[in-house]
């Protein structure tokens, strides 16, 4: 390794530092320049044991927009590297973001002395090797990674036109990320590798004097299935349409929720399912699938028989890195089958604990929801008195065991009367269960992706009778 | 995707070992092996740096450009043993063409990487500046201001050997273990951060600033308890302060005293009863913590001036002052007792700096002067968007510096500075309050949730609920909430608490696309309201 020479060239720059990033254009770390900071890494150890790195290197291309105009263009990169020491059976780690040698050998010095006062975890149960099957996952479009700034910034003229024409205000995001993501660990054997991109749009059309908004918004791992027209549209259709709402009372009321609504309940569902805690639902009397103590409601019906609800990560609209950052394949889960409750996710160290085998934990709330034949019309025109809610927004647990939300609705809810919309209303705060609504559905429609940026959802749109409203609130 | 054991030895570790590549070599300036690795601020590469990335800038046509550097340390540990340390450099570059900004980020410290990010600003901020040129008026800030700033601190924290922290913190638990019987401590902990930065701008800027802050924890739990009883507690005493080492060690009585605080306070609770709530309006009072995060969540959110033009509506929202100018100076938003006012100088709070992220020296300021909305938090564009309301009250338009980005991964946006509510002029107490209440409700840790305008509000956990009766807390109120309308609750408020009272607690502000987060102090007295809304917060329509 040379040292440094701090010749000074013409213009004042010290030379050296020139080398120190390779091609510039070279958005992401690939498995080579991994594997290469892993062996520095691993030179600099001292005192045996094991060298792992994790490493994530990632590029976004970003657009935002105000009344209309863009407000910031942006193109923004980092790293992360995870650097960690394991010396008989104890274990140290560190992050950084800087891959140049002085700061892998202080993040490797770092892990060591963190190492050296580990008495956490001093009985840590080892996994068995994991097994070396990765679900082929589909995360990685060109279209997304290679998408020129210019592009970006037509498309969005594009989306702010049809609402500026209309006399009506945008605001929006547009952002496309490409990830490069990498786990060296010679406990795994084997270097582990993918690249992801993610792609996502949204805006908010309002209405000059603030009296409708709309809103609408699209993610996936390929911007080529985003439609930004169509977005546009709906979110300008939303907006004229839910101007000069009028106030009803609050109470209980047949809805309709549209999927992103459906959404904004089924999180908290998920959270309880795949908890992140290590206590699992067997042994947390807060959690909603907890039987009794040391008894979870596996096998018990927990929702309405039509609904199934599966993480599976080679569904081609769900795609996620196949492997957990232990080195475990990601697996398939069926959480709601027909209802009964199938599966539960259990994090390391419960799982192992109490149940002795670690099936991995997906760690991000991916799902698809089954559904129904039914159309939004169809529920509309059944409907003799109801509310069609476009989404919820600021919602909080208010008691976790029977997964009672609080939150309120936006950006369009409508009255229906006699199987018609009659009129936009202001919005409401609810206090609703969302399991209670998994029991309370009249009819389903077709599962479709949601905005969910990084952690993609199918869900269906709900017809669901008795949801509770509690309040009327000014905010439009 | 991943690659297969077989992959790795076709490629040979051998070759991939003897390609390392040379970039892997050099450091950043100023980085020394292990010597905790933050490059020295006053280091002249640090500042050749800064000065490349605005001449980059601005030889690709910027009108305006500035630069941030941040390096940012973050150490926590627990009387367990367990460390946890982060480091992140960033340096993004901002440029303005046309009215439209470009930004571009990375991790890198180097002149070629620099540079790059100084023409990427601006390329991307050209393709936006299609159309009609979109006004940006700049707030002055006065030419080739340079300096150097470090918050106050008497022991940088990160010189601290762990040892002596383990055994500081290792020593708090086994005092409790020893003094208070039946109390378990379950973490004693720290946490914290040294930032470093570095601001350039093309209008000759060059200031840098250290930061630094620690927060002390203690959580507990009693051993026996009546069932369904709350048996765990956290200790809000040393709570995230702009301070060093010191914070902690010149504390370390008072944290030890902690646990039997604690305790007491979860056993004074289970001598309360347990009383469903009767559902109607009260005298309500509120401690001094609750009143900062009702303040933060309400008027704090609302006078952002970017939130009040609607430049937040597809994020984290808007805000009632929809009409922010016409609003200047004319609505009244509270009661006359109301004055709320801000500062980035506060000693010891998140918020406090000598320049913000756009180089402005941040003044104090009023937001609410008796009641009247008398200003806006603002960066330098914002400050623009009010030039015709300032210029009728015959006030400069500037800055009142309230820019700030996460680290410089980030483009700098509004952010809320300190906030302060103003004690009243009496001496008066939470206690006083409470035995001055005949019949009322007391919300201990109210904390509160609101609508995307801050229109509507309802508190959720942790807050707790008590009856008061003659002056005394009688019942604990099952499930109970409070709803309220912002403008009519301020308007409610009829007792603040006096100076004595007043208490600054941290306070962290989520906005922008992407996400990025700040940090600054808010702070309140307790204070009285009447007539206000009490729920059963499960009750289901």
């Amino acid at each position: 390794m040379n040292s440094p020479r701090r010749r000074r060239d013409v213009a004042g720059v010290p030379s050296w530092l020139e080398r120190v990033f390779g091609d510039p254009e070279e958005r992401l770390l690939s498995l080579a320049d991994v594997e290469g900071l892993a062996a520095r890494a691993a030179a600099f150890a001292r005192g045996g044991g094991e060298t792992s790195l994790g490493a994530t290197s990632s590029w976004a291309g970003e657009l935002r927009w105000a009344l209309n105009r863009a407000t910031l263009a942006s193109d923004r990169r980092n790293h992360e590297l995870r650097v960690a020491r394991t010396i008989d059976g104890a274990r140290g780690g560190v992050v950084t973001n800087q891959i140049d040698d002085v700061s892998i050998e202080g993040a490797v010095r770092a892990a060591e002395r963190t190492l050296h006062y580990d008495r956490t975890n001093p009985e840590r149960i080892p996994d068995k090797p994991p097994r070396f099957d990765y679900p082929k996952t589909a995360i990685w479009s060109d279209a997304t990674s290679g998408q020129p700034a210019d592009e970006r910034a037509r498309g969005v003229q594009a989306i702010i036109a049809p609402a500026e024409q209309a006399g009506m205000v945008s605001f929006g995001f547009v952002a496309v990320q490409a990830t490069g993501h990498a786990i060296i660990d010679p406990a795994l054997g084997d270097s582990l590798y993918a690249r992801y991109t993610d792609a996502q749009c949204s805006l908010t059309v309002r209405d000059a004097k603030g009296m409708g908004s709309g809103w609408a918004g699209a993610s996936s791992y390929d911007w080529s299935r985003i439609d930004p027209h169509a977005l546009a549209q709906r979110a300008l259709q939303k907006c004229l349409a839910s101007r000069n709402p009028v106030t009803i009372e609050p109470g209980r009321y047949t809805v309709i929720l549209e999927p992103q609504a459906v959404h904004g309940l089924l999180r908290y569902v998920f959270a309880a399912a795949a908890p992140l805690t290590n206590r699992g639902a067997e042994h947390n009397p807060r959690n909603p699938f907890n039987l009794r103590d040391g008894m979870s409601k596996l096998g018990l019906q927990v929702t309405d028989s039509r609904l199934t609800i599966v993480h599976d990560p080679t569904d081609p609209d769900l795609g996620m890195v196949p492997f957990l950052d232990d080195g475990q394949p990601l697996r398939p889960i069926t959480y709601v089958d027909h209802g009964l409750l199938a599966n539960l996710s259990y994090m390391r160290d419960y799982a192992l604990r109490w149940l002795h085998e670690n099936l991995g934990f997906p760690g991000r709330l991916t799902y698809r929801m089954s559904g129904g034949s039914s159309t939004i019309d169809e529920m509309i025109s059944t409907t003799p008195r109801g509310l069609l809610v476009t989404r919820l927004s600021n919602i909080d647990v208010l008691d976790e065991r029977s997964t009672l939300l609080t939150g309120v609705t936006r950006d369009g809810l409508w009255l229906i009367e006699h199987g018609k919309i009659s009129k936009a209303v202001k919005n409401l705060r609810f206090t609703e269960s969302a399991l209670a609504v998994l029991n309370s559905i009249e009819m389903l429609g077709s599962p479709e992706p949601v905005f969910s940026p990084r952690e993609p959802a199918i869900v269906p749109p709900v017809k669901a009778r008795d949801f509770s409203f509690t309040a009327t609130i000014d905010a439009i | 995707m991943s690659l297969t054991r077989r992959d790795f030895l076709q490629a040979g570790t051998t070759a991939l070992l003897a390609a390392t590549p040379s970039w892997l070599v050099a450091s950043p300036p100023g980085r020394k092996p292990n010597d905790g690795g933050v490059p020295r601020l006053n280091d002249p590469d640090t500042q050749e740096l800064a000065h490349l990335a605005v001449q980059a800038a601005r030889s690709a046509g910027a009108e305006y450009a500035d630069v941030r550097l941040t390096h940012v340390y973050d150490r926590a540990l627990t009387h367990r043993g367990s460390i946890s340390d982060a480091e992140e450099m960033g340096v993004g570059v901002r440029a303005l063409f046309n009215g439209y900004w470009g930004f571009a980020s990375g991790p890198t410290w180097t002149p070629q990487e620099v540079r790059r990010l100084g023409h990427e600003a601006v390329s991307v901020a050209k393709v936006n500046a299609i159309g009609e040129r979109r006004i940006v008026d700049l707030a002055p800030v006065p030419a080739n201001e340079t300096g150097h700033w470090e918050s106050p601190q008497r022991i940088d924290p990160f010189t601290v050997p762990v040892d002596e922290i383990l055994d500081f913190l290792g020593g708090v638990a086994v005092y409790i273990q020893e003094n208070n019987p039946g109390v378990d401590p379950l973490a004693v902990s720290t946490h914290f951060t040294r930032r470093e930065q570095a601001f350039a701008s093309t209008e000759g800027a060059y200031l840098t600033q250290a930061l630094t802050t620690t927060a002390g924890g203690l959580a507990i739990q009693l051993e026996k308890y009546p069932p369904g009883e709350d048996h765990q507690a956290s200790s809000d005493l040393l709570l995230t302060a702009a301070r060093g080492w010191e914070y902690l060690r010149d504390n370390d009585s008072a944290l030890r005293a902690e646990g039997a605080r604690l305790q007491a306070q979860l056993e004074a609770d289970w001598r309360l009863p347990w009383k469903p709530v009767d559902v109607g309006r009260y005298e309500l009072i509120v401690d001094a913590a609750g009143m900062a995060r009702l303040v933060d969540g309400t008027l704090g959110a609302a006078t952002e001036l970017d939130r009040a033009l609607g430049y937040e509506a597809n994020a984290s929202g808007t805000s009632y002052l929809d009409d922010p100018v016409a609003m200047l100076g004319t609505l009244q938003v509270a009661s006359p007792l109301v004055t709320l006012t801000a500062n980035r100088s506060a000693p010891a709070a998140l918020g406090t700096v000598r320049w913000d992220d756009e180089g402005v020296r941040p003044d104090d300021f009023t937001l609410v002067k008796d009641g009247i909305l008398a200003d806006y938090q603002t960066t330098r564009e914002a400050a623009g968007w009010l030039k015709a309301a300032y210029m009728k009250r015959g006030t400069l338009v500037r800055s009142h510096g309230c820019a700030s980005g996460q680290t410089a991964l980030f483009g700098p946006m509004l952010f809320p500075p300190n906030l302060r509510l103003e004690p009243g002029a009496r001496s008066v107490g939470l206690d006083d309050l409470i035995a001055d209440l005949d019949r009322g409700v007391y919300v201990r840790g109210l904390s509160v949730s609101l609508d995307f305008q801050q229109r509507d509000g309802w508190s959720v956990d942790p807050s707790l609920f008590y009856e008061v009766k003659g002056g005394k807390t009688v019942a604990r109120l099952v499930h109970a909430g409070l709803l309220f309308r912002t403008t009519e609750l301020w308007k409610a408020l009829t007792v603040l608490g006096g100076p004595k009272s007043l208490r600054s607690i941290p306070a962290m502000r989520t906005k922008g696309e992407p996400a990025q987060a700040a940090i600054y102090n808010v702070g309140a007295v307790p204070a009285r309201f009447k007539q206000q809304t009490i729920i059963d917060n499960w009750r289901k329509a």
